[in-house]
């Protein structure tokens, strides 16, 4: 038995960031072909930061190399908009297959790492484990408060 | 000094300073005692002539006085004769009263026989005479027979002239005496003059020879000494001493002594000061000077008049900023020289400046100099000049810089290219995959493209990672991991992984390994990769092979790794292209093979940046590929086993 329902996961706010149009797209059909009701997508980072603020999403799937602003920046501004005690994860997604963009993506905060091109499966698959992981992570807090 | 007066000199020269002392004093008042004693005897000869004048004058005198008397008792006797008058009688008695003591007074005063002869005759004289005048007397009293008394008086005139004779005798006999005593006197008087004199010259003289003795003898050795002291003071060498045996001789034995033990002591650390000053100053490739505890230089050698262009006349006395350039010359120079006090040395490069203004790079050690109180004596400053050195290693620091930005650009390069490219195969594959995920849904030919699109979009994506590889590689900005590896294990391990890929393709793999251990220095994943690709290829175009072996052994300072099949073999007009990227030589058109045509690029890359060498050779029969890896040093250790067993 699942601790987390699909429905649950399903239901969850996405933020994509990519300037690839593309890419958005490619990232919203999977998601919605997962059955992901609530996906927000930006191809212009510089809005990204007040998106983030703004739409408070569940999970972020973040490109690194763009213009004017890159990836490793809104992981910096990310962190420093959110508390210490909240589980927000951002998944990476990255042409760049440099092992030190890697570490220096996951260094910053990001949850987890992928490399473009990408199995879409595989992808799908990290999203939905990012989420649980965020459920859990909630639920666990709320318990603590209730408990406190 | 003439032979015979130096062994007198030495006598004296030689007697103690208490002695000379005694003779400077005494010799004078021997002097003076006897000019005193003369003095004396002249004194006592004087008063005796002039006694002897006295009486002669007296006994002239008492001779006139009896002549006198005798005449008045005449005149006496001769007036009562004719008167009878007893008047006249009193002077013939009071005469004749006179007279003893007279003549006694002149028998005391006469000393001279001839003198004394004439006296006793004028006694006889006298007493005639006064026996005459008694008679005459006598007769005139008793008759007055004037005849007799006539014949009386007569006779007794004559007396009286007889008397006067002998007196005028005796008198001239007293005037000679006189005026030889007189002339004694006079004579005295002037030996006396004489002999004092004398004494005040021989008494200004023995002054005179004490004091030259005084001067010219111990006043002058002293002084010799006093400037031999001197000159011992100052270090510089005594004058002559002679060898004397009294105090000062002694006293400058001594100084002698002292001289040359100290300018032994001297000459000794001259020589070595000088050993040291010849060392310092041949020095040519070091700048070595002092400075003293300002800063201003004291010394100055030839490597710092090569090194700065100043000679010693020109630099000494001013101060060692003026070697600094000027943005430097306000604060380095004193800021060397109190760490140099604070530390013991003090060491700095960079910029300095020669007498001609041109610049130098210097390596510059200041020491301070201490002494063994711990004062501060001034500092010692060593320069080199390393500008050869330092404009090398500036070649080099940008030969660097440019090599690292040429590396940086070209891994920015090669980033940038992975993501443009990869971005839109990233859309094109995902997308791909989403239709093959609902294949179902598509039309039978779709499907059939959709299948064609992912094969080769895959097959690009592979071009792709094989060529940034290749990029990587030759850029020489891929991670090269070299370590120390056991050859046979790392042959087992891509044996293992590459065994069902030459099993896929019917083969059989035979590994021979090395008779004894052999050790690599390389990266095991690319070795890895190499053989694994070697084996896949053979796998892949071994056309009617049986057996594929991959052997590893020992050739010269190498190990050498060989790959060989026994199938159809490569065409040697292939060779050439073998190694050429993206050439498959053919083998594109076999729709059944599949590759990229870069795999043996990419290996010889690998076996390249590696150290070793790779080629093909052609066997009578199949094909033979083998490269070259260089082996470990024997103190290299072997990598820890957790390691052997990873990838």
């Amino acid at each position: 038995m699942d601790l987390v329902s699909g429905a649950d996961i399903l239901a969850r706010r996405i933020l994509v960031i990519d300037d690839e149009e593309a890419n958005v797209l490619l990232l919203r059909s999977v998601l919605e072909r997962e059955g992901y009701r609530d996906i927000h997508a930006l191809t212009d980072p510089r809005r990204a930061l007040d998106t983030f603020v703004d739409l408070k999403p569940d999970l972020v799937l973040l490109d690194l190399m763009m213009p004017e602003v890159d990836g490793f920046q809104l992981l910096e501004a990310f962190a420093r908009h959110s508390r210490a005690d909240d589980f927000r994860p951002v998944l990476v997604l990255t042409a760049d297959t440099a092992v030190e963009a890697r570490r220096r993506a996951l260094s910053l905060g990001a949850k987890d790492f992928v490399t473009k091109p990408f199995d879409v499966v595989e992808v799908a698959l990290r999203i939905a484990n990012l989420l649980e992981t965020r459920i859990l992570y909630e639920r666990l807090r709320q318990r603590r408060c209730a408990d406190g | 000094m003439p032979a015979p007066f130096r062994l007198p000199t030495r006598l004296w020269t030689d007697r103690p300073l208490t002695f000379k002392g005694v003779v400077v004093v005494a010799v004078p008042l021997l002097v003076l005692l006897a000019a005193l004693v003369s003095l004396y005897g002249a004194s006592t000869a004087e008063v005796q002539a002039e006694d002897d004048v006295r009486r002669a004058f007296a006994i002239q005198r008492d001779t006139h006085r009896v002549h006198a008397l005798l005449a008045e008792a005449a005149a006496g006797v001769r007036g009562y004769a004719l008167t009878r008058e007893e008047q006249f009688l009193d002077r013939y008695r009071q005469a004749e009263a006179e007279l003893p003591a007279t003549m006694a007074r002149l028998d005391g005063a006469i000393r001279d026989p001839q003198v004394r002869a004439r006296f006793e005759r004028l006694r006889g004289l006298t007493a005639r005479k006064q026996e005459g005048l008694r008679q005459i007397a006598a007769l005139a009293e008793r008759s007055p027979d004037t005849a007799e008394l006539r014949r009386a008086l007569r006779a007794n005139t004559q007396v009286l002239d007889a008397m006067r004779a002998e007196i005028d005798a005796l008198q001239q006999r007293e005037s000679v005496l006189l005026a030889e005593r007189t002339a004694r006197v006079e004579d005295v008087r002037g030996r006396f003059l004489v002999v004092t004199a004398i004494s005040a010259v021989l008494g200004l003289l023995g002054s005179l020879a004490a004091v030259y003795l005084f001067s010219t003898g111990i006043v002058r050795r002293v002084r010799v000494l006093e400037h031999n002291a001197t000159r011992l003071a100052r270090g510089e060498a005594l004058g002559e001493q002679p060898a004397e045996s009294d105090e000062i001789g002694r006293l400058a034995q001594r100084l002698a002594r002292a001289s040359a033990l100290l300018r032994a002591r001297e000459h000794a650390l001259r020589e070595s000061e000088e050993r040291f000053r010849l060392v310092v100053d041949q020095v040519r490739d070091y700048g070595i000077f002092a400075l003293d505890a300002d800063g201003l230089v004291v010394s100055w050698n030839q490597g710092a008049e090569r090194i700065k262009g100043w000679r010693a006349g020109e630099i000494l006395g001013q101060h060692f900023s003026r070697f600094y350039p000027p943005e430097t010359r306000a604060h380095r120079p004193a800021e060397m020289l109190a760490q140099a006090r604070r530390h013991g040395t003090a060491e700095d490069e960079g910029w300095r400046v020669r007498r001609d203004g041109s610049r130098f790079w210097a390596n510059v050690v200041i020491t301070a100099l201490r002494d063994e109180h711990g004062a501060l004596r001034g500092f010692a400053k060593v320069t080199r000049d390393i500008s050869e050195r330092h404009r090398a290693e500036e070649t080099l620091r940008l030969a660097r810089e440019e090599a690292v930005a040429a590396s940086d650009a070209k891994s920015v390069f090669l980033s940038r290219t992975s993501h443009e490219l990869r971005t839109p195969l990233s859309a094109i594959l995902g997308f791909g995959q989403l239709l093959e995920l609902d294949a179902d849904d598509l039309p039978e030919r779709h499907r059939a493209a959709v299948t064609h699109i992912m094969a080769a979009a895959r097959h690009l994506l592979a071009l792709i990672d094989d060529l940034l590889d290749i990029s990587a590689i030759e850029a020489g900005g891929a991670e090269l991991r070299a370590e120390a590896l056991d050859l046979e294990a790392v042959c087992r391990q891509a044996a293992s992984l590459a065994a069902p890929i030459v099993a896929g393709a019917g083969l059989r793999l035979t590994v021979d390994p090395p008779r004894r251990p052999l050790r690599v220095v390389a990266d095991r994943r690319r070795v890895v990769q190499v053989i694994l690709n070697l084996l896949a290829n053979a796998a892949k175009y071994h056309g009617n092979g049986t057996t594929v072996t991959l052997t590893a052994r020992q050739e010269g300072a190498s190990a050498c790794i060989i790959v060989e099949d026994d199938g159809v073999g490569i065409d040697p007009a292939h060779a050439p292209r073998l190694f050429t990227a993206f050439d498959r030589l053919g083998q594109e058109r076999r729709s059944n093979v599949e590759g990229t045509g870069l795999g043996l690029a990419l290996s010889r890359s690998m076996v390249q940046s590696m150290g070793g060498a790779m080629a093909h050779e052609r066997p009578d029969r199949g094909a033979r590929f083998w490269f070259t890896l260089p082996l470990a040093p024997p103190d290299i250790p072997a990598p820890r086993r957790s390691e052997e067993t990873e990838v």
